[in-house]
């Protein structure tokens, strides 16, 4: 139930909901939890003793989310595909085609000004929130794919040589795979395959051990999009560059949900999508050290990219720009910018609580259901896992329990093999379902998930 | 309910209960019959309890063996043409108003689809490009007519198949290559809106029948509408992660080919 009026909300610090009327176009550093205010009414005290948690607070930013499916309430636990933006993001975007829509980068009038201005802004809103210490390390792409994709053909092509190493997992993305088999087609590096272990995550002791003199680069998941684990990225790192090897994570299911501080991790490239964190699709982003960038290639040519452009050759510009080539998905970069303002204003740490809480739920009551197998490890002491859970029921296809679930109960979750078909045949099955829950979901969500769960086993049981 | 009366709801339009074969079958006045047999089958009290979450149990007793047979060899269908029978699956199907029905009907065709071999179960029959796995036997059988068996991991993928496989099972080539896979779009089963990728099941199947139809029959033959695509993608591992096999030893095998198409089914991409 969402209520409008609410108590002060239990955070760690107890800072008053302050109410501000943010402008999007100052930098906001807020280590309170300020508010916008055009989605939340002011704190007011209730006779209601329940707190209300982040999920409920939060949903009222996502329109989206207020609306029935096939007769039911859409009850939205496919965020690992793509998150849902929040009201400020939509209207960043709208602000931007409204008053200042422009060509960035080489404009004298005002428009292109401020368009530039805001695009840079943008950028640099994507560094703070990684903690970079430059924006300039951070390159606009379409998405994580292209991300690697860049990393592949520019940093790949023209560092891998024949019988070079490059570690991956079973257990990553297609977008983590494909390009490196490409590249390696290509250079005659060789791709080395780092499998589970038996609490089923990414076997770390193998990871190590594989790590020899002839690897040059390793690049992997930090969080799973099918198994929900967490790879331990700063000692991948640690003993990756002992030997000279760089890494590459793939940060698309963290970015979004926990804290991700690239100079604590201490990678050379991190890639993410902004449509996982609640920004627009059409943009990601690759972030590179400084000394890498400056060292690659171009990866796609044509304007933006060049210094100067003659008939037979051309000299190239600096990086973030190298690597950009023709007019940004600019809106969405500064759509992408508000977005990550509209997580740091909740907080990141206040986020990854809220969901790892979630998480529990989630695998605790899933686990619950007779014949539910959930891939990936048990969540424990030591054990975090992200707010998703892939599954199989025995004796029946996930395709089917997606189709059962979105038709007569309005829940949208995902079957099929996530992009990770090394993942799902190792794991010895075709395809999975998967629930994946982002912090404007709620308890109440996975409850009704549940439930629709249950009734659409005993209807493919009452087949049998 | 009694089994009796399922059995006049839920049986194919056009085979009467008492006769499983093919043989039975008469050709069908459209202008009359088909609305006679809709009102049959369309059974008010059916339980519709599929909205309340109070009561997921469902009792519905499954008896349709006798409603899809193979068509025995050397019984004539010349009467029956597929595109008889489908025209009469789609009215079925729309006769059905609630989606849930519709999944039903398509669950009970699943469990009355002939068992497949498992030596049948190989890679070149694998029906490539549906989000579930989908295996289809055919061959050409001495009266030159295509016989088809198929077999799926999911349930409505084997009611797709099932379906199918009655309009399809023992037509002539030119029969199975004139279906079209906007035809099947009709059926509408599982799934909501016109533009859907549950449905590629269809399409995808119905591909795999008309491709292998063709090269099974030869091009002079046969007149194919839906364009051509090429031999069904080698689905091969492009590396080894058992220690040891390395990549590049592995890149001979890869396969290029582009047959499979995640485009919505059905959509008119034409300006």
């Amino acid at each position: 139930m969402e209520g409008v009026a609410m108590k002060l909300p239990s955070f760690k610090s107890l800072a008053p909901t302050a109410i501000s009327v943010a402008s999007t176009f100052s930098i906001r550093r807020s280590l309170s939890f300020a508010r916008r205010s055009s989605s939340l009414s002011a704190a007011t005290i209730t006779a209601d003793s329940e707190p209300v948690s982040l999920g409920h607070r939060a949903r009222k930013d996502f329109r989206i989310l207020h609306q029935e499916v096939n007769g039911s309430k859409l009850v939205y636990l496919d965020s690992a595909a793509t998150s849902q933006k929040p009201a400020a993001v939509l209207e960043a975007l709208q602000n931007y085609y409204e008053f200042y829509n422009s060509n960035v980068h080489r404009g004298i009038h005002y428009l292109s000004a401020k368009a530039t201005d805001e695009f840079e802004l943008a950028r640099k809103k994507v560094a703070r929130f990684i903690n970079a210490s430059d924006s300039r390390e951070i390159v606009f792409t379409r998405n994580a794919t292209e991300a690697i994709n860049l990393v592949a053909y520019s940093w790949g092509l023209s560092n891998l040589k024949p019988g070079d190493e490059v570690i991956l997992t079973v257990a990553e993305h297609h977008s983590c795979i494909v390009p490196w088999q490409i590249v390696s087609q290509k250079t005659g590096a060789v791709l080395k395959f780092v499998t589970l272990n038996e609490d089923e995550v990414p076997d770390i002791d193998m990871l190590r051990e594989m790590i020899s003199e002839k690897t040059k680069l390793v690049a992997v998941h930090h969080v799973s999009n099918v198994l929900a684990s967490s790879l331990p990225i700063e000692e991948i790192v640690v003993w990756a560059h002992e030997v000279g090897a760089k890494v590459l994570v793939d940060a698309c299911q963290s970015v979004p949900h926990m804290v991700v501080d690239v100079q604590k991790l201490n990678a050379d490239f991190l890639v993410a999508s902004s449509h996982k964190m609640c920004g627009p699709t059409g943009i990601g982003f690759l972030y590179g050290k400084s000394d890498l960038l400056l060292a690659m290639p171009p990866f796609l040519g044509g304007g933006e990219m060049i210094s100067d452009v003659f008939l037979d050759h051309s000299t190239y510009a600096e990086p973030p720009s190298r690597f950009e080539a023709g007019t940004p998905a600019i809106g969405e970069a500064i759509a992408l910018g508000a977005a990550c303002d509209y997580l740091s204003d909740i907080g990141m740490p206040k986020i990854h609580e809220y969901e790892v809480e979630l998480a529990k739920y989630l695998y605790e009551t899933l686990a619950s259901v007779p014949d539910v197998r959930i891939y990936g490890p048990r969540p424990s002491e030591s054990v975090q896992r992200a707010a998703l859970c892939s599954f199989n029921v025995e004796g029946l296809h996930p395709t089917d329990l997606a189709t059962f679930l979105d038709q007569q109960h309005g829940v949208a979750i995902r079957s099929g093999h996530h992009c990770a078909q090394p993942l799902h045949r190792y794991l010895g099955v075709n395809a999975s379902a998967r629930a994946s829950l982002y912090f404007y979901n709620t308890k109440e969500d996975v409850d009704s998930f549940i439930v629709a769960l249950a009734d659409t086993v005993s209807f493919f049981n009452s087949f049998k | 309910m009694n089994s009796s009366s399922l059995n006049v709801l839920v049986s194919p339009p056009l085979i009467s209960t008492s006769t499983p074969t093919l043989k039975a079958f008469h050709r069908p006045n459209f202008s009359s019959k088909p609305s006679k047999r809709i009102s049959c089958m369309h059974d008010p009290s059916i339980n519709l309890n599929f909205g309340s979450k109070s009561n997921p149990k469902h009792d519905f007793p499954v008896s349709f063996a006798t409603a899809f047979v193979e068509a025995p060899l050397g019984t004539t269908t010349t009467t029956t043409t597929s595109s008889d029978k489908l025209h009469l699956l789609v009215s079925e199907f729309r006769s059905l108003a609630e989606p849930i029905d519709r999944v039903k009907r398509l669950l009970s065709y699943a469990t009355a689809l002939a068992p497949l071999d498992d030596s049948a179960r190989v890679p070149a029959n694998r029906v490539t490009g549906c989000t579930t796995q989908v295996w289809l036997e055919i061959k050409v059988d001495e009266l030159g007519r295509m016989r088809f068996k198929a077999d799926s991991d999911s349930e409505i993928s084997k009611g797709f198949c099932s379906c199918l496989i009655w309009i399809l099972d023992g037509a002539k080539p030119e029969e199975v290559m004139g279906v079209r896979g906007e035809d099947l779009s009709e059926m509408n089963v599982g799934v909501h809106g016109k533009v859907q990728s549950r449905v590629n099941t269809w399409h995808n199947v119905l591909m795999s029948m008309q491709k292998r139809t063709k090269a099974l029959v030869g091009d002079a033959d046969v007149v194919h509408r839906e364009g051509d695509r090429s031999a069904p993608h080698q689905h091969n591992l492009l590396f080894d992660y058992v220690n040891g096999r390395s990549y590049v030893e592995s890149a001979s095998k890869v396969h290029r080919d582009y047959s499979i198409s995640v485009l919505p089914l059905g959509y008119d991409f034409t300006i």
